[in-house]
């Protein structure tokens, strides 16, 4: 009630909106379809359904949760491009995850505390987070700083990787910054320290090593345009590998509001990254030195990705919002910026669907 | 917006005073003008006109407006409803002679209320229903209002001073001389008396009473709070005065616990609301902080008649 009271335009000074905890539920359900293949041979697909709740507890404390069920199916784990198909066992593999979140809202500030879980026949996760935001006294600055732990068990099924484990450590500090009523700058920069097992057990001689380190800094920029009442949406994030690996990332999109409820949010996503030092390019395993961090992931090679994407949503009576999502994404080493790609590596390509439908009360 | 209305500002010179109050008043215009149920070319006329039609674009003003309205009528059960206005076509307070409405006046007023009924998001709203069907933001437009006026004055750098518009009342800050405002709280049955006192800083004070527009018939009062799941007046309480951070927050909490009879305590105590309510006998309930003072003075002042 408070926070719909809030939410009336011009009431409080210097049109600065507050930062009060939701005082309306919502029940989001997603269906997520997804799909990769390469030139003459589709891979993985993957159907999650999710199902989202928050819940006002009080004025001051609310209550999320999820949980996600994926069924992952294709001729995953691949080892190689030059081994295409060399697996040959298709694999079903499932995957059930669920998060739960308490917040609470102090004068001027809000304490968020979570926990995670999530099992597959071959890998479990734990993982918990302490968060806490301070808003400025006109509401037009907020300040975050959050810190996480993850605790991960793998077990592979080709009895490679048993009882292994990882921990992880993240360090999260951030800054959101209204610069005027139609423009918000946010900038969040995260540390990431972890060892343990990382190396791939579904991947032939993948030998990684057990200390990992990542600096991620990520910037984004919402301005909104009078003129067609549109939003536009700008980020970037850098990211720093102690695997050696660098990557950047630029995104755009346009959110347009049209008649009749209804939204498109057309966008584009364009990704570069470098290998890591222990990556070794075709053909394998070209660059194995016995003892020594060793990988032919493609996921760690030197390539250049776009997503090209669009999202109609429709808002009806009653606070319910449906939405249909397609994002189409390809890979290609030729496409980095700052070096040459990988050599003989083929195009990578994917497709997600999602369907969503929201309920607020 | 009818009743009487009143600004005062301090600040460090005339010129700095007149361009916060008119600015205010302006606004205070510009809400009247945009939302008020008499005018032709009001957003609220142009909704209403197009019910049973095609949905009406609206700004986000008017959505938050819609929004603040459901959180009302979810909140009341169903008695405070944006729709409720046209049961006035079968309580006619200005009639004289007065008559109470037959049960069957009441159905057919009854049948074109219902917030359920309106179909709206944040850029669009619809009354499904033709023939009838009516939005009026009179219940909230007032205090919403008085909202507005102090964020303006603040904005425009004052620190002292009180709007009261028709009876809600939103002070900013303190008196100059520091010490909180003193805002009488109107008896529902003795029209010069007051029934008690609040000290505010930085907060609203709303009453809603029965006494306000009414009729009597065979010894009842009929007032123009009309419980929307009804369609009748309410009848459990005189007045219910109600402090919260926000006038637009006492203004619907005081009509709200009006509708809801009994169950106004636990429903203002579950808002954290300090409130003064009068009973149907006469009887004065308080609650909260701001009120502990105005029931000792009302005892201090019983005592010594």
């Amino acid at each position: 009630m408070i926070a719909a009271a809030l939410a009336l335009p011009g009431i409080l000074p210097a049109n600065a909106s507050a930062q009060a905890a939701p005082d309306e539920g919502v029940v989001a359900l997603r269906y997520y379809d997804y799909r990769d293949w390469q030139p003459g041979a589709s891979r993985m697909t993957v159907r999650s359904p999710t199902l989202y709740a928050l819940v006002p507890l009080s004025d001051t404390t609310t209550l999320e949760g999820s949980l996600t069920h994926d069924a992952m199916s294709g001729a995953s784990p691949l080892y190689h491009n030059t081994l295409s198909g060399a697996s040959g066992l298709g694999v079903t593999d499932y995957r059930t995850a669920g998060d739960v979140k308490v917040t609470r809202y102090f004068d001027g500030n809000a304490l968020a505390l979570s926990a995670a879980y999530s099992d597959e026949r071959d890998y479990t996760s734990r993982a918990a987070s302490v968060e806490w935001r301070h808003f400025s006294d006109d509401r037009n600055r907020t300040y975050a700083i959050g810190f996480g732990a993850a605790h991960d068990r793998i077990d592979s099924s080709n009895g490679l990787a048993t009882n292994k484990r990882r921990e992880t450590f993240d360090l999260l500090l951030g800054v959101t910054q209204v610069l005027n009523p139609g423009a918000l700058i946010e900038s969040t920069l995260t540390w990431s320290q972890g060892r343990g097992y990382y190396s791939d057990p579904y991947k032939l001689l993948d030998q990684r090593p057990d200390r990992r380190h990542i600096v991620a800094w990520l910037t984004r920029y919402n301005q909104y345009v009078g003129r067609f009442d549109a939003t536009l949406r700008l980020g970037y994030r850098y990211l720093h590998d102690s695997f050696g690996d660098q990557s950047h990332m630029l995104e755009a999109a346009w959110i347009q509001p049209l008649p009749r409820g209804l939204t498109v949010t057309p966008s584009v996503r364009y990704y570069t990254q470098s290998a890591a030092d222990f990556y070794h390019d075709p053909p394998f395993p070209q660059g194995l030195v016995e003892g020594a961090p060793y990988t032919a992931d493609t996921r760690l090679s030197a390539f250049g990705a776009v997503t090209l994407g669009l999202r109609v949503a429709k808002t009806f009576a009653g606070g319910t919002t449906a939405d249909v999502a397609m994002n189409f994404y390809r890979q290609q080493s030729g496409w980095r910026i700052g070096g040459g790609g990988s050599p003989g590596l083929e195009e990578f390509s994917a497709r997600w669907i999602e369907f969503g439908i929201e309920k607020r009360f | 917006m009818g009743g009487q209305h009143e600004l005062q500002v301090w600040a460090e010179d005339r010129l700095h005073a007149d361009r916060a109050a008119k600015a205010a008043i302006t606004d205070v215009l510009r809400i009247e003008a945009k939302y008020s149920r008499y005018r032709e070319d009001s957003v609220t006329a142009a909704i209403n006109r197009a019910a049973g039609g095609a949905a009406v674009a609206i700004d986000d003003e008017t959505a938050a407006l819609l929004r603040f309205g459901a959180r009302c009528h979810a909140l009341s059960g169903g008695r405070f409803d944006l729709t409720s206005g046209v049961l006035r076509g079968a309580w006619d307070f200005a009639r004289q002679p007065s008559r109470i409405p037959t049960d069957d006046e009441i159905a057919t007023a009854l049948a074109k209320v219902g917030w359920e009924r309106v179909e709206w998001s944040d850029r669009w709203v619809r009354l499904s229903r033709a023939g009838g069907m009516e939005l009026d933001f009179g219940g909230i437009g007032k205090e919403y209002a008085a909202d507005r006026v102090a964020a303006i004055c603040m904005d425009h750098g004052i620190r002292h001073g009180f709007v009261n518009l028709g009876g809600d009342v939103r002070v900013i800050g303190t008196q100059v001389d520091g010490t909180p405002w003193r805002i009488g709280l109107r008896h529902p049955r003795r029209m010069q008396a007051v029934i008690g006192e609040v000290e505010l800083c930085d907060a609203a004070v709303a009453t809603s009473g029965d006494y306000e527009r009414y009729f009597e018939a065979d010894g009842r009062r009929y007032c123009h709070l009309l419980d929307a799941l009804t369609g009748r007046p309410v009848d459990h309480w005189q007045s219910a005065s109600v402090v919260a951070p926000l006038a637009t927050l006492a203004g619907s909490w005081g009509t709200i616990a009006m509708l809801l009879g009994e169950a106004a305590v636990p429903f203002l105590r579950a808002q954290h609301a300090d409130y003064l309510l009068v009973a149907a006998d006469g009887t004065v309930s308080c609650g909260g902080a701001a009120f502990e003072r105005a029931r000792t003075n009302s005892l201090e002042r019983a005592t010594n008649q």
